[in-house]
């Protein structure tokens, strides 16, 4: 009981400064957000904040565009299977590399995370060439093996930090124990891991959906994701329809988020 | 600009002597036959779609795919390789002069394309312009009810006109402009004396902010971010119209020109070739100017156009009047360098 | 025998994201970068006028700079969101996950934007400033470095969130009971038992933010000022402007090579801490 309460004296000022900083972490990620949303809601056609008055006029001139709707389409085809494969290959990467004695484990690590060191421009002028050989370009798989690349970095980030973090002595006791290495890995690795390759699926499909350049070399006009529309459209004119497309994947993604969060409630509980 | 105007007169003229036969060819002869057009996307490709795309479709039976937006490297890649999958794009005149110069671009052939339409000085070996641009002094009518600013010499005076300035952020234009509010003639601006156009913009440096797309420019006017600067002509129609409190003035304006180019080894040359035709007519290009206020480089296009639209236009005989048209192939030579001095100024 | 056998297995694992890696990133960019040494002509003369024009090591500098700014800030800014999400409520937790990741989802493009109307000298923020007569005059927040690291922060937040909230959960309460019981003030045992806890995951996140950072561009270009001017910038300009593959893979290079020598010191300082634990 003394512990207790000792323990929470010496807490409460961090309590106080840990709270107060987030949330001016809130307000700074979602003010822009509430920009956005209230923006797309405007009648001005300009970026304008506060906006004079209030109209649908662009989320109309969104949904009445097909190439919108069919970007929406070729973001999502693209994402899904990006993000999947990057975090299957990232994850068994990251187990490898963690948990095995692979010599000169820190250099193929290094080799890994290259996608992302390498400027974007760099990789998509690349991809770009050998797609010429093979036809890829302009095709849904293009995208999905670009995009796997760009995203297996950050997989393998995000799980081999949660795996080295985690014990080890847990799993070499089930094996020592006799259980088969799968059975190790699904049974006690992959549970305590699970977050983090969770959430690494889901910042890989961002990643994806957000990704303009190698998009914008690989992808064509009849095969475009949401990135590259949005950019053509700069490239054109800056209206508040880009506001009303990115609330519409702010929606979206609270969809999906709340999706998530549900889908994970029972396991975190217990 | 005196150098480029002649050769391209001169060549020109050769071209406009050559007998035509394009019309020649009945209709719907290129049934079956995909063009694959690129452009820089939004509503200005839109605009070239219905007034260039979709007549030629209509005449030649040809069809004709909408892909982009342009952009270099992948333009580059594509040439460089042989094959390209683009048949004609939209090119800005700097890149036509490289490209031609790199030898990825395929002869305008003038015996399926009419140049003779055109004002010559729009006229390139290897491109045909479509449309014209300007680069203009814009201002904010809030800031300078009482006398606006009219020269580029205004730009830089910071004590009649109060207020921060923009500026884009390329050597492209910005030296010119520093030059001819030094009182450079314009027919004495190239080759650049560029020591004199840096140390001019050093008066404005610490009050300008650097610009790098075309919405950014019209964005920092509506936010009020600054009251002054370089920006184009389409640009402040644009926001005019929708409301914003800006005007332009035309003196000294500097004309540049968007040309429609064919890669090397396009797999549909002739019917590319045709494509570009249809974009020398006249009506065609009074539509993409009422649709959007860009300039014609047919200049016989001017007289149907919107008399809203006209005065926004920078190849009326007025604005032609008080412009120029900016020597690509100074740029050509020069832009790897300045480029690289321009970031060491920013930088200093 | 058996040691080896299993250590066989879990090296498989690891074929999958080698070969794509492999085949579709390292070859065709390392006969990209390869250029660099063969482009226009065989020889190091791409590197001898990186070295030769001052500019292009000075902005490789500032990128440099740059990111060692971003980097701390970012982490500062990610370690009590991360600490409550791994401590708090699981309430809480599933709130800021939720904050963190939704903002995510909205283009960087369209964030910068909302970003720079907020900064701006006639924006929400100065509008507040002045209105609460906190500032007499609007404070310069865009076209400056601090236009720059509000994007740059706002965007890389949550790559460090993710991977030191995974370290901290894992971290077992009963060490920091344990400390406190052998009688360590609070301080004392956060940064003797807590912090060192959480390393590999901070440096995790901060690793991607620095190397992150010094690949952008179209934050640097809409939120920064003219002396904000980063490397890709200039490789991108290479490319997209001149077709000057050569001088570009020099660039991309030099930055890659600055990017390793950073994480190699990092390796080795984290390593040895871990050792020394």
């Amino acid at each position: 009981m003394t512990r207790l309460v000792m323990n929470q004296d010496g807490m409460a000022p961090w309590r106080i400064v840990r709270g107060t900083l987030c949330l001016l972490v809130a307000v700074f990620l979602l003010a822009p957000l509430f920009v956005v949303v209230i923006i797309s809601f405007s009648s001005a056609p300009f970026l304008q904040f506060p906006p004079p008055g209030l109209s649908l006029r662009w989320y109309v001139q969104l949904f009445s565009t097909p190439a919108w709707i069919n970007a929406l389409v070729v973001s999502v085809e693209m994402m899904v299977p990006a993000a999947l494969l990057a975090t299957i290959m990232g994850t068994a990467a990251a187990y490898a590399l963690v948990r095995g004695r692979i010599p000169g484990a820190r250099l193929v690590m290094a080799c890994l995370m290259l996608p992302i060191i390498v400027p974007g421009m760099i990789t998509a002028a690349a991809l770009f060439g050998i797609y010429r050989g093979l036809g890829l370009n302009g095709t849904l798989t293009g995208l999905v093996i670009g995009h796997t690349v760009l995203n297996l970095p950050y997989v393998l980030a995000t799980v081999s930090s949660a795996l080295r973090v985690q014990d080890s002595r847990l799993e070499q006791a089930a094996s020592t124990l006799g259980a088969p290495p799968w059975a190790t890995f699904r049974r006690i690795t992959l549970p305590l891991i699970l977050p983090a390759v969770l959430s690494s699926l889901l910042v890989a499909m961002i990643l994806s959906f957000d990704e303009l350049i190698v998009s914008l070399f690989v992808s064509s006009a009849r095969v475009r994701p949401v990135a590259v529309q949005m950019w053509s459209n700069v490239m054109g004119d800056f209206d508040p329809t880009i506001a009303a497309i990115a609330s519409v994947c702010f929606l979206f993604a609270l969809l999906v988020l709340v999706a998530d969060l549900a889908l994970r409630r029972g396991p975190r509980l217990t | 600009m005196s150098t480029t105007r002649r050769s391209l007169m001169a060549g020109a003229a050769a071209i406009a002597a050559t007998p035509f036969a394009a019309r020649a060819q009945g209709a719907n002869d290129l049934k079956g036959t995909t063009v694959v057009f690129a452009s820089w996307g939004g509503a200005y490709q839109d605009a070239e779609k219905v007034s260039y795309c979709e007549p030629f479709a209509k005449a030649t039976g040809a069809t004709v795919v909408q892909d982009g937006p342009m952009n270099v490297a992948k333009f580059r890649a594509m040439a460089g390789s042989g094959s390209p999958d683009w048949d004609v794009v939209d090119v800005t005149g700097g890149f036509l002069e490289v490209a031609a110069k790199d030898g990825l671009l395929e002869k305008i052939d003038t015996k399926l394309v009419n140049v003779g339409r055109l004002d010559p000085r729009f006229v390139h070996e290897y491109g045909v312009g479509c449309i014209v641009w300007s680069y203009n002094l814009g201002y904010s009518t809030a800031a300078y009810a009482n006398g606006a600013p009219t020269t580029w010499a205004d730009l830089f005076d910071l004590k009649k006109f109060p207020g921060k300035r923009t500026v884009l952020d390329q050597p492209v234009a910005s030296l010119e402009v520093a030059l001819l509010a030094d009182g450079v003639a314009p027919d004495k601006l190239y080759p650049l004396d560029v020591d004199r156009a840096f140390k001019k913009l050093d008066q404005i440096k610490a009050q300008t902010v650097f610009w790098t797309t075309n919405s950014q420019s019209q964005q920092l006017f509506v936010d009020r971010e600054v009251t002054m600067g370089i920006i184009l002509n389409g640009r402040v129609y644009d926001a005019a119209q929708k409301g914003a409190k800006i005007a332009l003035s035309w003196e000294q304006n500097i004309q540049a020109v968007d040309y429609l180019v064919v890669p090397k080894g396009s797999k549909n040359r002739a019917a590319a070739m045709r494509l570009i035709d249809t974009m020398t007519m006249a009506e065609n290009q009074t539509k993409v100017a009422n649709l959007i206020a860009y300039s014609p480089t047919n200049l016989a296009a001017v007289k149907d156009v919107d008399p809203k639209v006209v005065p926004w236009l920078c190849t009326t005989p007025d604005n032609i009047a008080k412009g120029f048209v900016m020597s690509q192939l100074y740029w050509r030579d020069h832009l790897k360098d300045l480029t690289e001095r321009w970031t060491a100024w920013k930088l200093a | 025998m058996e040691a080896r056998l299993r250590l066989d297995r879990k090296a498989w694992l690891l074929l999958p994201a080698a070969l794509t890696i492999g085949v579709a990133f390292l070859l065709p960019v390392g006969w990209l970068l390869s250029r660099a040494f063969t482009d226009p002509q065989p020889g190091f003369q791409n590197f001898e006028l990186l070295w030769q024009r001052p500019v292009y090591m000075r902005v490789m500098g500032n990128t440099l700079w740059i990111a060692a700014i971003v980097t701390p800030v970012t982490v500062l800014l990610a370690f009590p969101v991360a600490h409550l999400m791994a401590h708090g409520s699981p309430q809480m937790r599933r709130w800021l996950i939720f904050l963190v990741l939704v903002p995510f989802w909205t283009s960087l493009l369209v964030r910068a934007f909302a970003t720079a109307i907020l900064l701006q000298r006639h924006g929400v923020i100065n509008s507040f400033l002045l209105g609460f007569g906190i500032v007499e005059e609007p404070l310069p927040l865009l076209y400056n470095i601090t236009g720059l690291l509000a994007g740059c922060v706002q965007v890389l937040l949550p790559f460090v969130i993710f991977p030191l909230y995974s370290s901290m959960a894992r971290i077992d309460p009963a060490y920091m009971r344990a400390a406190s019981t052998l009688g360590a003030s609070p301080v004392r045992s956060f940064f003797r038992v807590y912090l060192p806890l959480t390393l590999p995951g901070l440096v995790t996140g901060a690793t991607l933010v620095f190397v992150s950072t010094l690949g952008y561009y179209i934050i640097p270009a809409m939120l920064g000022g003219a002396r904000q001017q980063m490397i890709a910038q200039l490789i991108q300009d290479q490319i997209a402007t001149f077709g000057n593959w050569g001088v570009a893979g020099a660039l991309s290079i030099v930055l890659l090579g600055a990017t390793a020598v950073l994480l190699l010191l990092l390796q080795l300082t984290v390593g040895l801490k871990e050792i020394a634990r």
